[in-house]
């Protein structure tokens, strides 16, 4: 069975990036900020999200990941936080945030695919 | 004549002698009366209180002798000094200790009569004597009067000592009285319990007391449960200062520190009590944590603001290496790559010239005298195409003074204000910029107004504006590092100058700019 990926991304250029970078993998979901990115877990329920932590206009990807955890329709959609804060306390506040991993950026397209692909294989 | 000996515990008598502080002083008409006295009452030509020196005689007074000292070993009184009782040498010409002597000779004296003269510990330090060129006899009761004389003299330096013993006592009463009165810090002097028996005007003052208003105050209400429990004979007054609050005696409260010396006073057990007000620390520090806050933000801020271009670079170039895309796919690619990397350069340039222009600071500027009128088309001329679709009007005021700038730096805080409106207001509208000089705060100063009719700026927006990275416009997708105002900001005032902004929502923004005159031309 195909697969369902939800991108949140508010920056086009990165969006497009993501896209690019996980197609491969199944079909791809867009969504540009925690309101859109909550709607569509809901309504496309994807396998996974991958959920940009600075979303702009002071919105939080961890808020978002954690709403995603705290709802029992939702909670077992894997979650990969990406994130331009790369201190072990950033990534430790994903984690406890309930993320299943944390890709730090820059990042390159293929461990990207990578980690995906992996998360994927045990959703 | 024979050496007079040098008594054992000579060196004991030779402190003494010096610190009574007699030697080589002025007469006094208290020992003068005494010798004065010695030659009525015994009918001889000389009489002396002399003082025996390391190696000299030394006359506090003298009556009949024209010389005011004399060398020891040539004296009668340095053998005088080695007996209790007086010494009498009825005719010296028939003593062979001082037959050849000079000072026999220099005073003519064959008869000699001394009594020592005792320093307040008893040391002989001197005598008193009478001489006479002609050979006596001296009875017992001359004897005893002599005694007297000396005993009077002995009594006269115990008394000018006690008086000098006074003064420096006094003189320390002062010296300490005014230390406590003068000094910043708080003192306080406590009994067992803690209640305040003394206070210096310093801590009257920290805790807005009046005069004597602390003497019996409970140092617990003053200072708080922390340094009171400081109030403990085994306390160590090197121990670090205890911080607390105090308390005024209106009830409001400050940060103090308090350092506590345990003490026996008179056989009672005191607290002396060290209180200093150190608010101005405190803020000191709360300054220096919000600063630190505000750099660590910043700092991950930053970093956030480099690594998303970053990754656009890093991310597109490394699918363009292993992936086909088709040549319009692959060219829009490129354009992001181009485009982030300029944005990337932007950023880090502004960075740099940030951190210069905040390490610089006032130092860092070239002041001189510059045209406002110029200023402005020299910004406009700058701005490389960038408004060339937007009507700016200009209303510069006739003779309006030069302002004191570095005129690069003011153009480039100009630049972002102008670049600012064109990019925040729709091709085609109106820009206005306008300058004029009014007083402010008894001040000349030179306003230029930048005023566009675009899409303005909620409250909660134009509360951030100089908030680095920070975009008001960033859901609308304008270029910029989010800089430029922080910049603007910082260059401002390290003019001396100040900034006003008004906004309202799709009405537009409107920026004025107050820049000191030069001095001179007000």
């Amino acid at each position: 069975m195909d697969k369902t990926i939800l991108v949140v991304e508010d920056q086009d250029d990165l969006r497009l990036l993501v896209r690019l970078s996980l197609k491969s993998l199944g079909r791809v979901v867009l969504a540009s900020s925690a309101a859109e990115g909550l709607e569509k877990v809901r309504a496309e329920k994807p396998d996974l999200v991958t959920l940009d932590v600075w979303l702009g206009k002071g919105e939080s990807g961890l808020d978002v990941c954690r709403a995603i955890k705290a709802d029992p329709a939702t909670r077992h959609v894997k979650v990969l936080l990406l994130s331009a804060c790369g201190q072990q306390s950033d990534v430790e506040a994903g984690m406890a945030a309930g993320a299943d991993h944390y890709v730090v950026k820059p990042f390159s397209p293929q461990s990207l695919g990578e980690a995906a692909a992996a998360l994927l294989a045990t959703a | 004549m024979l050496a007079s000996p040098s008594p054992p515990g000579d060196a004991h008598r030779l402190r003494v002698l010096i610190e009574l502080e007699l030697l080589d002083t002025a007469p006094e008409e208290r020992f003068d009366r005494i010798t004065r006295m010695a030659v009525r009452l015994f009918g001889v030509p000389m009489a002396l209180v002399s003082l025996v020196d390391a190696d000299r005689l030394w006359f506090k007074s003298c009556a009949g002798v024209p010389f005011a000292q004399t060398p020891r070993t040539a004296s009668f009184c340095a053998h005088a000094i080695l007996q209790d009782g007086p010494l009498v040498i009825e005719d010296a010409c028939r003593d062979e200790r001082f037959a050849t002597g000079p000072f026999a000779t220099a005073t003519g004296a064959r008869f000699y009569a001394g009594c020592p003269v005792a320093a307040p510990d008893g040391s002989r330090i001197g005598t008193v004597c009478i001489l006479d060129r002609a050979p006596r006899t001296f009875d017992d009761k001359q004897r005893a009067l002599l005694r007297d004389l000396a005993a009077m003299a002995g009594d006269e330096i115990a008394a000018g000592e006690l008086r000098r013993a006074h003064a420096r006592r006094s003189e320390s009463d002062a010296w300490l009285h005014g230390l406590l009165e003068h000094i910043p810090d708080g003192v306080l002097m406590l009994d067992r319990a803690g209640t305040v028996l003394r206070a210096n005007p310093a801590v009257e003052h920290m805790f807005g007391s009046d005069t004597g208003g602390l003497a019996g105050r409970m140092a617990r209400s003053l200072l708080g449960e922390a340094a009171f429990q400081l109030l403990d004979p085994q306390h160590s007054p090197d121990a670090p200062p205890q911080e607390g609050s105090g308390q005024r005696l209106d009830g409001s409260s400050f940060p103090v520190e308090v350092k506590v010396a345990p003490m026996r006073l008179a056989d009672q057990q005191r607290y002396a009590v060290i209180v200093r007000d150190v608010t101005r620390q405190h803020e000191l520090a709360q300054r220096s944590r919000a600063t630190e806050e505000r750099r660590r933000k910043h700092f991950t801020t930053a970093t956030h603001e480099l690594r998303t271009p970053m990754a656009s670079i890093l991310g597109f170039s490394e699918l363009l290496l292993k992936r086909d895309f088709d040549p319009d796919t692959s060219r829009e690619l490129l354009d992001i790559i181009h485009r982030q990397t300029s944005r990337l350069v932007e950023l880090i340039n502004q960075m740099l010239d940030l951190a210069r222009i905040e390490a610089g600071g006032t130092e860092g500027l070239t002041i001189g005298a510059v045209d406002v009128a110029a200023l402005v088309e020299q910004t406009l001329s700058g701005l490389n195409g960038l408004g060339q679709n937007h009507r700016i009007r200009l209303e510069l005021e006739a003779g309006l003074p030069p302002i004191a700038a570095d005129a690069a730096k003011i153009q480039q805080a100009l630049t972002n204000i102008v670049s600012n409106a064109i990019k925040y207001s729709s091709e085609g509208s109106l820009i206005d910029i306008s300058t004029a000089a009014l007083q402010r705060n008894a001040k000349l100063m030179v306003a230029i107004r930048v005023a566009d009719r675009g899409i303005g700026m909620t409250a909660e927006q134009l509360a951030r504006i100089f908030d680095a990275f920070y975009r008001a416009g960033e859901s609308q997708n304008v270029q910029g590092s989010g800089l430029g105002m922080t910049i603007f900001k910082e260059i401002i005032e390290l003019h001396g100058g100040y900034t006003d902004i008004e906004s309202q929502p799709g009405s537009g923004t409107a920026v004025t700019v107050w820049l000191p005159a030069l001095p001179d031309h007000g």
